[in-house]
């Protein structure tokens, strides 16, 4: 799972750097993703492209980590043995999908290790979504079926990207995607057309979920600061907003004729076909994710436990004669 | 703002509320990379898919396993560490590669699949077998096309160039030697068979079609359209 955990975006302020570029490379650079070709590891690539890159990989990597472990927690108490099965095998992807991604972002030169440090010392992002907690099982089961929906809204998009490794990465991850989507549809309908209890249930979980669904791909367009070199450079691939109006247009419609009703009163398809909606609070959005949310302390916990429990085995596989060397492709 | 855990591994390890930020790792942490390449279906070529890391190429070739056919149709597996494999420059997707190799005058002798009194000669003079990938096209995967016999890396791409620098496109080639990869064995062939009891984890075993429409019938009986 993935979505914009802050703004992808290059401060308006920051300096793009692209004046200390050679200019040739720079033009062939560029050439070469204007005739669609990808980008590969061993190419000159400008130092912007390389750090917006390496950000929004790893970014997506933790998120996939993160992103399992709320729903994790529900392994042992999902109802029954074959949803528990289903589950597990849910989580288990997510985690391959981390593994996938740190090794894409590695080709650009930022160790595994750096970015686990940076993980747990709280230096880099995850998707903001995950600071809020999976109370009840009919929650887990709208992370799964909506937040999952979101990230393949994303993952769709940056699979067109410029970045080969990342592409590659991105083709195994959509593929397992679809299981994680039709399951987690499955269960809201199975909550949604049960029992009177069961429909408040996933009611309630839809109205926690709903203000960080829709905060999932990132400040609106209005607020972004210039990101036309990062779509330039295909690294960006749609605007957040676009992103929005998709997810919108794919999903309200499967909530609405499940009789739920989405908590947001101005929410509707205008005549022009564009989605309404209450702006998210943006400002909310910020104090959670430098921090200041439900579960932010817990999710770094976790992901630190299992770090340090895990040290020991590491320390006595390792060779003394292992020499790093970054992955090719 | 904080809320008491729903982790259970939260409760059972007692952690600390706000722990001092840890040490970074040491550089080799995560073990060094190994590059995996698996055969999707009996009888075609193996293509890359991806690297692992691993403190050994058994245990690369083990999670090489886990991470990359766990999902995926697969009937064999290579695995190699990355610092075995020597890799040319990369070209456009229109061209081939090799044309920008310095060509030598050299007789192609495309590794044999058995080995006969001649070849177990040649091994005896310092030649070995080594393995050729090509990549197609940028953003896609290196897929083998075959093995050529040399005395070293760089004369098993000269070799490479004479036996397959007619194929077009070339965007980039992959040289390993042989021996460096370690191969699932034809006689293990059954671990690549999945089990039919884990159909939960296909989108395929989800049909909520149905159970839709029928609420949605029930529903509009309760409740006239106006
Ligand atoms: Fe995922
Ligand atoms: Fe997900
Ligand atoms: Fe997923």
């Amino acid at each position: 799972m993935y979505g914009s955990a802050s703004t992808h975006d290059i401060p308006a302020s920051a300096a793009t750097g692209l004046e200390n570029e050679d200019p040739i490379l720079l033009a062939e650079f560029e050439a070469r993703i204007a005739r669609g070709e990808k980008i590969e590891p061993r190419d000159w690539m400008p130092a912007l492209y390389r750090k917006q890159l390496i950000r929004m990989i790893e970014q997506h990597a933790h998120s996939e980590i993160i992103g399992s472990l709320p729903e994790g927690t529900w392994i042992t108490r999902a109802p029954g043995f074959r949803r528990k099965m289903a589950q597990m095998a849910k989580v288990q992807d997510e985690v391959g999908h981390a593994q996938l991604l740190y090794s894409a972002a590695e080709t650009l030169g930022k160790t595994r290790e750096q970015m686990l440090s940076d993980l747990i010392n709280g230096k880099s992002k995850y998707s903001n979504v995950f600071n809020y907690p999976a109370l009840t099982w009919a929650d887990s089961n709208v992370i799964s079926w909506l937040i999952d929906a979101g990230a393949i809204v994303n993952q769709m998009a940056n699979a067109k990207g410029s970045y080969g490794p990342y592409c590659r990465a991105l083709e195994r991850i959509c593929a397992e995607e679809s299981f994680h989507l039709k399951y987690g549809h499955d269960a809201v309908v199975h909550l949604a057309t049960g029992t009177p209890t069961q429909r408040r249930m996933i009611q309630e979980a839809l109205n926690r979920w709903w203000p960080p669904i829709m905060t999932f791909f990132g400040p609106s367009d209005k607020m972004s600061v210039h990101t036309e070199i990062l779509m330039r450079w295909k690294v960006k691939m749609a605007s957040n907003d676009h992103c929005r109006q998709q997810f919108l247009d794919m999903y309200v419609p499967k909530i609405w004729e499940l009789g739920l009703t989405v908590p947001d009163a101005k929410l509707r398809k205008n005549e022009d076909g564009v989605w309404e909606f209450t702006e998210p609070d943006w400002e909310d959005f910020k104090r959670v994710i430098n921090g200041d949310g439900p579960c932010n302390a817990e999710r770094l916990a976790v992901r630190r436990a299992a770090e340090e429990n895990g040290a020991w085995v590491r320390r006595a596989l390792l060779s003394p004669k292992a020499k790093y060397v970054k992955p090719l492709a | 703002m904080s809320l008491s855990s729903l982790d259970p591994r939260i409760a059972r390890l007692a952690l600390p509320d706000s722990p001092p930020p840890p040490p970074d790792k040491p550089e080799l942490d995560q073990f060094e990379t190994y590059e995996v390449f698996h055969q999707k279906k009996e009888g075609t070529a193996y293509a890359y898919v991806g690297p692992v890391h691993a403190p050994s190429l058994d245990v690369a070739f083990l999670f090489g396993k886990e991470q990359y056919s766990r999902r995926f149709a697969c009937t064999g597996l290579w695995v190699t560490p990355t610092s075995a494999v020597q890799v040319t420059a990369y070209g456009d997707d229109a061209g081939s590669i090799y044309d920008t190799l310095p060509g030598g005058q050299i007789e192609p002798t495309e590794a044999p699949l058995s080995e006969s009194a001649e070849e177990q000669a040649a091994y005896a003079a310092g030649e070995e077998d080594y393995d050729i990938f090509h990549l197609k096209k940028r953003g896609k995967a290196h897929a083998h096309v075959g093995k050529v016999r040399a005395s070293s890396p760089a004369m098993a791409l000269q070799q490479a160039k004479a036996v397959f620098g007619e194929q077009r496109p070339v965007v980039n080639v992959w040289v390993i030697r042989s021996a460096d990869i370690l191969r699932s064995d034809e006689d293990d062939r059954d671990i690549w068979s999945t089990t039919p009891e884990k159909k939960y984890r296909e989108a395929l075993a989800y049909k909520v079609q149905d159970k839709i429409e029928r609420f949605k019938a029930e529903n509009s009986e309760n409740t006239p359209q106006a």
